[in-house]
């Protein structure tokens, strides 16, 4: 009988298949998503090769990082651009020639995977679900262990074997106590982690994220944590199961059903981190000390709390992290000491894998109601499912009331490689989880925050404490 | 794979902090074929290589005639975090890298490096800054990659040792895929997965409609 164990051990130790002498483990892979981003390269591989997918019913292809926003009824060729629509248009025949299922531009379901992988069901507690995106640790919102895999050699290894090599990556908690204030989101939780650790600060480690906010959190803002874990660097972000997250699985499409019910509710009140169980590394912040935050710089730790001011490079003393300030704000464009609330924007987005969800979208329509933002932009829902709710509750009608535009659901303008992209020089304050040079596109100057926080600034036409935001 | 073991070879200092691999391989390129004579070379830090106008930024380090040859680059903290895109690492290999020393890495980017028998190595910030010097005052100067005897060497001699999986290694050195070596545990996998789904059914499944 071994002791008491973490979350992360007791899920990595259930789907070790060889124990490698060498340092890394051979395991098991419950569920893969595949996204069409780049993952031609993998098929392209497999083909040469002559090799199969093994078990192809353990997979889902989704397209969501090429397929335009708009113009949907025209299938593909209502896509301009022939290298974007050519990428789509593989993603179909790859699945087609493997036998993969597909969630395509025309399935009702399509959205972005890390956002139908939960509202399906398909994401559960003590599943191994790997895919090529490196944002895949928002599945393990749900209590699972997920895993970002490259899209070439890794994706090529899990279709034809089912298994994927890993090293064991160290664990961290993080725990979160106490009650958020007013208008501070999992967004602003998330943010405030990376500030503090930075981009590189939990590379190697598995996350758990632990502590009395995170217990009172909705599935939507666990999903909204867990996302950004890369952003911190660490590939794996989890959250035990609970109540909140069996809620949210009953009923799902591909949740267990019927007798399989209680049985799977037993099996995951075990997964849990035991009491007594030990960390390689432990941090603590406090829930009623954080505030909005919105991101400054090139890197999604360049962020501070909205009343701050942007930080002046000569004042730091350590001579790379001051380099790097005078880039980022020089391809910002910002002067040191500047109020964050006096950077004005040219367009907002709120969408992407990190805030497209319908509380996501709640929060940003409770702030347009009765509104006009001062700047053009566009709302992107995290899938058809999460569009079709946000029409019936009427939150298209405030969206576009307010004058942004109200669109189909996919990665779109977080990264762009589906041509929606933020022009050269334009600043966009954006619901999204990086703000690298370039990432909106070329010359692109971002500012990450939460959907209420992007839709004060659409208001306002610049950054604002959406708290401060005078009554329509 | 190309198999790796020892390299000397011109390096180029890239003295800047964070650049993710969407700077490595700008979106617009993912979504080119990557084929003989049409690879990911030219994609690679384009908008850091290149000025708006597509000219070459003469200031640039890898733009310097000294450090054209270079094989080995030696980069600045968190290279490659941010997005998993293996074409990042396919985009190093095409512009003619063999090998990538560093104080960080972001995570999957390392891996994705090492598993197309790029490796990327990391090394203190202290020495990662000495090389940085030394690059910068001997421009064209040489370093040694020695994978058997885990050393970085500087072109003043100083060697570096660097840690690395003995798994990574091995299959570096080899040049073996990884595929070739897990398809030896075929029947281990049979009896994991025949165990796993007789012990959880309702783990899930999806079909084509």
């Amino acid at each position: 009988m071994s002791g008491p164990r973490t979350l992360f051990d007791k899920i990595w130790s259930d789907h070790v298949i060889v124990v490698s002498p060498q340092g890394e483990d051979l395991l098991g892979v419950d569920f893969n998503l595949i996204n069409e981003g780049q993952s031609f390269l993998a098929f392209d591989q497999l083909r040469m090769e002559g090799r199969k997918s093994r078990r192809p019913q353990q997979h889902l292809a989704v397209t969501d990082h090429y397929l335009p926003t708009i113009n949907r009824h025209l299938g593909t060729t209502g896509m301009p651009n022939p290298e974007i629509r050519r990428v789509v248009e593989m993603m179909d025949e790859n699945a087609t020639e493997f036998g993969l299922p597909h969630i395509g531009w025309n399935h009702r379901d399509q959205g972005i995977a890390h956002v139908i992988a939960p509202e399906l069901g398909i994401s559960q507690p003590g599943m191994l679900i790997t895919c090529n995106d490196s944002h895949t640790a928002t599945n393990g919102a749900c209590g699972a262990l997920a895993i970002p895999i490259g899209g070439g050699n890794q994706l090529r290894h899990v279709v034809a074997t089912q298994t994927v090599w890993l090293k064991k990556p160290k664990t961290l908690r993080i725990t979160i106590d106490g009650t958020l204030p007013d208008a501070v989101t999992a967004k602003d939780v998330i943010l405030s982690i990376i500030r503090e650790i930075g981009v590189g600060g939990a590379t190697g480690y598995a996350v758990e994220y632990a502590g009395s906010t995170m217990r009172a959190m909705s599935m939507e803002g666990r999903l909204t944590i867990c996302n950004m874990s890369i952003e911190a660097g660490a590939r794996i972000g989890m959250i035990a199961p609970d109540d909140t997250t069996y809620q949210f699985l009953a009923g799902r499409p591909h949740a267990p059903k019927d007798a399989d019910w209680p049985h799977a509710l037993a099996w995951w009140q075990t997964l849990p981190t035991d009491d007594g169980a030990t960390f390689d590394r432990e941090l603590a912040f406090d829930a009623g000390r954080l505030a909005p935050m919105v991101s400054w710089g090139t890197s999604p730790e360049d962020c501070s709390p909205v009343n701050d001011v942007v930080p002046d490079p000569s004042r730091i003393a350590d001579t790379d992290r001051r380099r790097h300030l005078e880039r980022a704000l020089d391809y910002m464009r910002l002067t040191p000491s500047t109020p964050l609330d006096q950077i004005a924007i040219d367009r907002v987005f709120i969408g992407s894998c990190t805030n497209s969800r319908i509380e996501d979208l709640r929060a940003a329509a409770q702030v347009l109601r009765g509104r006009r933002a001062s700047v053009p932009g566009m709302v992107s829902p995290g899938s058809s499912g999460v569009k079709r709710q946000a029409e019936a509750e009427g939150l298209d009608q405030i969206f576009l009331a307010a004058g942004l535009e109200w669109r189909d659901s996919g990665c779109s303008m977080c990264n762009g490689s589906n041509g929606e992209l933020v022009a050269p020089g334009e600043r966009c304050a954006s619901t999204t989880n990086r703000n690298f040079e370039g990432r909106q596109g070329r010359g692109a100057l971002t500012h990450i925050m939460s959907p209420a926080m992007v839709a004060a600034a659409a208001v306002a036409g610049r950054i604002t404490d959406v708290r401060q935001l005078s009554r329509p | 794979m190309q198999p790796f073991t020892v390299l000397t070879a011109v390096a180029a200092p890239l003295e800047i902090a964070k650049i993710d691999t969407g700077m490595i391989l700008p979106g617009r390129y993912m979504r080119r074929h990557r084929r003989p004579g049409h690879d990911y070379g030219e994609a690679f830090l384009y908008d850091l290589r290149f000025d708006e106008t597509g000219r070459p930024r003469e200031d640039f380090v890898l733009n310097l005639p000294a450090y054209r040859a270079a094989k080995i680059l030696v980069t600045d903290s968190d290279f490659g975090c941010g997005s998993s895109r293996e074409g990042a690492a396919f985009a190093v290999m095409d512009y003619g890298l063999r090998a990538l020393v560093g104080p960080s890495f972001g995570e999957i980017f390392q891996v994705n490096c090492i598993q197309n028998g790029i490796p990327a190595i990391t090394l203190p910030e202290a020495a990662i800054h000495d090389l940085w010097r030394q690059l910068r005052e001997q421009p064209g100067a040489q370093l040694t990659i020695d994978l058997p005897s885990q050393v970085v060497v500087a072109s003043d001699q100083t060697a570096h040792a660097f840690d690395i999986s003995p798994l990574r290694k091995d299959r570096l050195l080899r040049g073996i895929d990884d595929i070739d070596v897990t398809l030896e545990y075929r029947d281990a996998i049979e009896r994991f997965e025949v165990r796993r789904r007789s012990t959880y059914p309702w783990l899930p499944t999806a079909r084509r409609e």
